[in-house]
């Protein structure tokens, strides 16, 4: 079957596909209204998923940002991470009264081909936006929102970090469908490294750590989920939101995120050295501990 | 094994290496080391690529003490494969960060409130690319888990950012080192997302001249940052002025610590989107236009005025902290 | 595109041990070694090379500096373990001064 590029460039077509028919408001959540101006190619919001209240976080790729040359294709530059930032506090604010088992969940669409890579950003400070939707995204997870990250199409480096990782799930479709899963292709990683891409191409069956692609980060505990059909999307990122909001409510914070999906990937066979490495620092830490808390 | 601690405070943080920072930054003699070169935890994937390998993999991590804090340190090596970060020496460093947390949590049940002078310390020296591609993909997974720790770490564990190494913080390395508390730097330091070889790579020469050493430094350059208030202390070029730096601010309420920290809240969120806004609406082009738009009439010269000269006539951007 | 792995066992006439335990020097930059010396009582007067190296072919090179090193120190009762990146001979010989240096010295 040949590659089909479902989502990727189309963030929007993603919104409409997943929540409920005509039920996306854009750059509206709760009592709170979005700079429409602001990072235009944010689109953030409210819709309805079967009914249910969410806040939605995706990438129109067709709306370059007019005051920054390098954000365009869905690229997440400084206003479109500090948009996203206040669509999380936004959600936390809107909620702010209500109990745990009520907050509403956040869905982000995901299909970003990276971060800015200007020069304003780098005078500016591409790090600090990044970092503060980041802890935005803890921020809202803190106050009890589900977050569920779906890759619908492009997941790469830096932005996939700021824009997904953090999420208390992640589910992606497969490779099939266009998603793209890495830190960069194989071939820049052999033109960089100087390793010929023969030899790559060769581990990248063994190997997960620097294969490209849904399938492997999954196997890395990257991804919690593999949802096999588009037409599932809906309900996987639902059977997910009901999943995350019970662990939460029984407190069972250690079994969400980043650090849990470390175990996730350990049970798929995946970073066996990192665990070796935990253990051991562990076993040192131990023995000095008494004398830490003196 | 033998370091002089006295020697250590003397020298170069630039030149010095990760295992000399590490043992210089904390109390004389108290610096112990987790996984070190002894348990030659060598990454599988570099080993498997026939890449140069090392015992520590790039990184030295442990714990020492600074008076009476429990002081968690992750120094970074540079000078082997630009100190990126993958499945093993990215485990050490995460995995430090969550003793540190640990470390914290395990005091407050010990003494109900954790005392000012107790508290444990988490300080990172900077010297790293981002992730290593040759296992890029537990790189980017260790960054993540850094960022959710560096969440937990406020208004619990003071976090310190030390950059002035040969590399910088670079990549993903650069925004886990700008979600510290302090920020400190000599003139050596640099800090960013996208290095100036990427940047000309992807967008094409005339966004940036990867050649144009005085352009990188003004842009990514720890002088800038200070100015535009992402670096919080610019010092000087020793291991002892760093400890230093760390040293005056260990005591102080966590509250007071945390008052120059650069984002984690929706207050910074609107202070740093100011700062974008600006950028924007004055068109710049160059870090020198922020520079004279915050009061510095002499943008040309500021790169190269000695030390003492640039701290004591620079003007910063002013923030409300 | 594979990494190389030397053993040598040599043994000086006039045996000198390191002071300290272990000692370690040098970061695997390229052109450069790491050395890491650990003390080992049962190798009774006899030094225990392993080299890992990114070179291929410099097996000879590699036997004549280091034994060469362990005849004129004496340096012996230790495992010596090396990561090379491609280090010139002038490079080893320093790397491996320093790190008995930072041993403490030998007795």
């Amino acid at each position: 079957m040949a590659k089909q590029f479902l989502y990727v460039g189309k963030g929007d077509q993603a919104i409409t596909d997943i929540c409920d028919a005509d039920s996306f408001v854009e750059n509206k959540i709760g009592d709170s209204r979005l700079d429409a101006e602001l990072a235009p190619g944010a689109m953030v919001g409210e819709a309805t998923l079967d009914g249910e209240l969410v806040t939605v976080i995706a990438n129109n790729s067709k709306r370059p940002n007019p005051r920054f040359r390098v954000v365009y294709n869905g690229v997440i530059g400084m206003e479109e991470c500090y948009k996203f930032a206040q669509a999380m506090y936004a959600t936390i604010e809107a909620d702010k009264d209500k109990p745990l088992k009520d907050k509403r969940p956040i869905v982000l669409l995901i299909d970003t081909p990276g971060n800015s890579p200007g020069k304003v950003e780098e005078i500016v400070g591409m790090t600090k936006g990044t970092a503060s939707y980041q802890f935005a995204i803890e921020d809202a997870r803190h106050a009890g929102h589900p977050v569920i990250g779906m890759i619908v199409g492009r997941a790469v480096s830096g932005a996939f970090l700021c824009h997904g990782l953090l999420s208390d799930r992640i589910l992606a479709l497969p490779m099939k469908y266009g998603t793209i899963v890495h830190v960069m292709p194989t071939t820049s990683i052999a033109v960089i490294t100087k390793i010929p891409l023969e030899r790559l191409n060769e581990l990248v069956k063994t190997n997960p750590v620097f294969a490209s692609g849904a399938e492997f980060f999954y196997k890395l505990g990257g991804i919690n989920e593999m949802v096999e059909d588009p037409k599932d999307m809906k309900n996987a990122i639902k059977r997910n939101i009901s999943e995350v909001r019970k662990l939460r409510l029984e407190g069972k914070e250690d079994q969400l995120g980043i650090w849990h999906r470390g175990v996730v990937g350990a049970e798929r066979g995946g970073r066996a050295k990192r665990l070796n490495a935990i253990t051991k620092m562990r076993a040192e830490y131990e023995k000095l501990l008494p004398e830490l808390l003196d | 094994m033998r370091m002089i601690w006295e020697d250590l405070q003397d020298k170069s943080f630039y030149q010095a290496t990760a295992r000399e920072r590490a043992f210089g930054l904390v109390d004389k003699g108290t610096f112990k080391e987790f996984l070190g070169p002894r348990d030659k935890m060598v990454s599988p994937h570099l080993l498997v690529l026939g890449e140069a390998l090392e015992f520590d993999d790039g990184i030295v991590v442990g714990v020492g003490k600074i008076k009476k804090h429990p002081t968690f340190v992750v120094s970074q090596e540079g000078k082997y494969v630009g100190g990126a970060l993958g499945e093993v020496n990215g485990a050490k460093m995460s995995y430090t960060l969550r003793l540190a947390l640990e470390t914290y949590e395990k005091m407050k049940e010990k003494y109900g409130e954790v005392p000012d002078e107790k508290k444990p310390l988490c300080i990172v020296s900077y010297d790293s690319g981002g992730v290593r591609l040759h296992e890029a993909n537990a790189g980017l997974l260790m960054h993540s888990e850094c960022m959710e720790l560096f969440y937990e770490f406020q208004n619990k564990v003071p976090n310190f950012s030390l950059c002035g190494s040969t590399i910088g913080a670079y990549g993903a390395q650069g925004f886990v080192c700008m979600s510290a508390d302090v920020v400190i730097a000599n003139d050596y330091g640099r800090i960013g997302l996208t290095g100036p070889d990427v940047i000309q790579q992807e967008v094409g020469k005339d966004e940036f001249d990867a050649s144009d050493r005085a352009l990188i430094w003004r842009t990514m350059g720890a002088r800038s940052k200070y100015i535009l208030g992402d670096v919080d202390y610019l010092i000087k070029d020793t291991i002892g002025a760093f400890r230093n730096q760390i040293v005056d601010l260990a005591d102080l309420p966590m509250k007071k610590i945390s008052r120059s920290r650069h984002l984690g809240s929706p207050k910074l969120v609107e202070e740093n989107l100011e700062v974008v806004k600006l950028a924007a609406e004055i068109k710049a082009n160059d870090s020198k236009d922020l520079w004279k738009y915050y009061g510095n009439d002499n943008p040309d010269e500021l790169p190269e005025l000695p030390y003492d000269k640039f701290i004591s006539t620079v003007k910063r951007r002013p923030r409300a902290i | 595109m594979a990494l190389t792995e030397l053993n040598f066992e040599f043994k000086p006439k006039d045996a000198k041990t390191l002071v300290d335990d272990w000692s370690h020097t040098g970061i695997v930059s390229s052109g450069d070694i790491e050395v890491l010396l650990e003390k080992n009582d049962s190798l009774k007067g006899a030094a225990k090379v392993h080299i890992i190296t990114t070179v291929v072919g410099f097996d000879n090179v590699w036997e004549t500096v280091i034994s060469r090193f362990i005849e004129r120190t004496g340096l012996s009762g230790v495992n010596i373990s090396i990561n090379d990146n491609a280090a010139t001979p002038a490079v080893v010989i320093r790397r491996m001064q320093q790190a008995i240096a930072n041993g403490g010295g030998l007795q």
